[in-house]
């Protein structure tokens, strides 16, 4: 009987964690010497999807993201496009054959990409709000 | 084969009308199969943009002018696609003879990853001859099918007519041809038509041919019992031995038989239209007939007359004649008029009479043909002279030379006595050798005048050639006058004949003396 109120406390724990983890919104970043203010929703999503490669003030932007299936990758894209990361692959893939250059760069975890933003002025990343420092301008905050 | 005729007529109405539903059947099915290939040829044209939509929604939303190039080739390639294009707010990609018609589809392109924001127009031209070409097709069998089978139609519709209509009907109407209609000939029912219309028409043919011959049989007989009475009647008409005459009011002759033909010929008269009323100027007609006529019909009665005719023959025509009068059914009065010859009758009468009155050697009026005068004179009032005749010295003649030499006499005597009279006196042989003298209204001279005449006369002898020998008479007459002497008429005769007696008294001793006259004689 214990055992079994454990399980169910333990699981109802589980689910509680992961929720607030998702939950976190994630904050869309520039390097603080970026001029840029804030972005639109479309402005985000043209950056992050190929359509442009420059900031609206046509300074050159170059998009910063975590390697492979990361689970901030995953919320990000779900939450950007409402998209699976597969179809977000899925369109990369077709454009390859188009000659068309990807200007992103990628970085294994998030102290890396944070540091990229911090060090590139023209970069603009995706991070948990949870990991916002000084050096980061919040451009975006994307929710739900 | 009959121009008007129900095959023909029925074919006709089938072939026109099978054209004017060929021909809209057609239309609309050209029409139909057009819109449904179009709609069709659309409904693919929805599929292939399904299939290019993601690679075009990209190409439009990253204005990507190789995957556009990539997209408006891919779609190009279709045969219902004639060209295609993209239009972006940056970019236009199109094919070689993209223009913009009637028939192109446009389709509004999104992005990728925001459904609501517009990135461009696809646009798809659709092969409109290729969809035309196929409808072509297709409506050309099927016009091929529609003709097939208005034909197929038109010819079991004409075989149907002609095989359960048309040729029944006209079997039955040839038959009606060669059946002669009081006979018993009767139309057969055409095959596998014992139920249908045509059969009860068949039926209905028969049914009047039975009528039809029931009344023809049945005129037959009528038509033979008259034509036997009319034969009849005619035999009686024109075998009567009376001439039967039907005339009209105004006497034309409506109707006459033989026995009048030939009696008018008999009378060598030409054979008239109308001799008159009732014949009348065929008889020597008496005038009363005209009025018997009018009471008879007046009376509903028959007026007879005996008549004679009017000829030039030596021998009379009698006739009895009888006219009744007749109403037509149109109230018309017509005569009937029967004439019988009735002369043999008249003469045989005439004989008979002669007989009577007439002395059979003499030819003179017998005695009681004489008394039958003396009566009529007396009746009448009439004054007359009765003279009495005997002959004298006959008696010895008879005896000498026989009867038949005193026949002989007596014949000659009458003969002379004859030719010594007047034509209004009247001579008879009262009996024997005596003789009866009437002299009307007469007087004692001419009396006496015409006796010594017939003495004279007398006298002459008659030659006997069988004895070769003359011989003659005397005569002794006594008179008597009417009414002077005597009224009553055997008196008279008896007056007459004692003055005769007394005559031949005197003969004795005078043989000159003939004649006495009873007021001479004394009683």
């Amino acid at each position: 009987m214990d055992k079994f109120k454990k399980t169910i406390i333990l699981l109802t724990l589980t689910v509680c964690i992961f929720s607030v983890k998702a939950q976190e919104p994630l904050a869309i970043v520039v390097n603080k010497n970026n001029p840029v203010e804030q972005l639109s929703r479309s402005e985000l999503i043209d950056l992050f999807m190929g359509k442009y490669v420059a900031f609206p003030n046509n300074v050159k932007a170059t998009p910063v993201e975590l390697n492979g299936d990361h689970t901030i990758k995953i919320d990000f894209y779900r939450k950007l496009v409402g998209m699976p990361l597969s179809r977000v692959n899925a369109y990369w893939s077709r454009l390859r054959f188009t000659g068309r250059k990807r200007v992103t760069v990628f970085k294994s975890n998030e102290n890396d990409l944070i540091a990229f933003i911090v060090a590139n002025k023209q970069a603009i990343g995706y991070v948990p709000q949870s990991l916002i420092t000084e050096d980061l301008k919040v451009v975006y905050i994307l929710n739900e | 084969m009959n121009k008007s005729g129900l095959v023909i007529r029925l074919a006709m109405f089938i072939i026109f009308t099978a054209l004017i539903v060929g021909f809209i059947t057609t239309q609309l099915f050209t029409r139909f199969t057009f819109l449904n290939e179009q709609a069709l040829s659309k409904q693919s044209i929805n599929q292939l943009y399904q299939t290019v939509l993601p690679t075009a929604s990209i190409a439009s939303y990253l204005g990507d002018k190789e995957l556009a190039i990539e997209v408006v080739n891919g779609l190009i390639s279709n045969d219902i696609i004639t060209s295609a294009a993209i239009a972006t707010d940056i970019l236009m990609v199109e094919s070689d003879t993209y223009e913009k018609s009637a028939m192109t589809y446009e389709f509004i392109l999104f992005s990728p990853f925001q459904n609501k924001r517009r990135v461009g127009t696809l646009f798809i031209e659709a092969n409109e001859d290729s969809i035309r070409r196929r409808a072509d097709k297709i409506s050309s069998t099927n016009t091929f099918v529609v003709i097939i089978e208005a034909l197929i139609i038109t010819i079991m519709s004409i075989l149907v007519t002609y095989y359960v209509v048309t040729r029944p009907i006209l079997s039955i109407g040839k038959a009606l041809h060669s059946i002669s209609p009081g006979t018993s000939d009767r139309i057969d029912k055409p095959l596998s038509h014992e139920e249908s219309e045509i059969g009860q028409l068949a039926d209905d043919v028969n049914a009047l041919l039975d009528k039809a011959e029931q009344q023809i049989i049945k005129e037959k007989n009528l038509r033979g019992e008259v034509q036997v009475l009319e034969a009849r009647f005619r035999m009686l008409f024109e075998n009567a031995t009376s001439a039967i005459v039907l005339v009209d009011l105004d006497g034309d002759i409506l109707l006459y038989n033989e026995t009048f033909e030939s009696l008018i010929e008999k009378l060598k008269l030409p054979l008239k239209k109308n001799y008159g009323r009732y014949l009348q100027n065929l008889f020597i007609l008496k005038k009363e007939f005209n009025e018997q006529i009018n009471i008879a019909c007046n009376n509903n009665e028959s007026a007879t007359a005996e008549l004679e005719l009017i000829s030039d023959r030596q021998e009379k025509i009698w006739v009895q004649v009888i006219v009744t009068c007749l109403m037509t059914d149109d109230f018309q009065r017509n005569y009937q008029i029967t004439l019988h010859d009735i002369s043999k009758r008249k003469k045989q009468i005439a004989l008979l009479d002669r007989k009577a009155n007439y002395d059979g050697l003499t030819h003179l009026l017998n005695r009681q043909a004489a008394e039958q005068n003396l009566q009529n004179l007396i009746i009448t009032s009439e004054p007359f002279a009765l003279i009495m005749l005997d002959l004298n010295g006959f008696k010895p003649i008879n005896d000498i030379f026989g009867h038949d030499a005193g026949d002989d006499l007596l014949i000659h005597v009458s003969a002379q006595l004859l030719k010594s009279l007047r034509k209004s006196d009247i001579l008879s042989r009262w009996g024997g050798d005596e003789f009866v003298i009437i002299l009307p209204t007469t007087t004692r001279t001419e009396v006496i005048n015409v006796c010594e005449k017939m003495m004279t006369n007398l006298i002459k002898p008659l030659y006997l050639p069988t004895h070769d020998k003359n011989v003659f008479v005397t005569a002794s007459m006594g008179v008597s006058f009417y009414p002077d002497d005597q009224v009553e008429l055997l008196e008279l005769i008896r007056l007459a004949d004692k003055a005769m007696y007394q005559v031949k008294k005197d003969k004795a001793n005078d043989n000159d003396v003939y004649l006495a006259f009873t007021g001479d004689v004394e009683n």
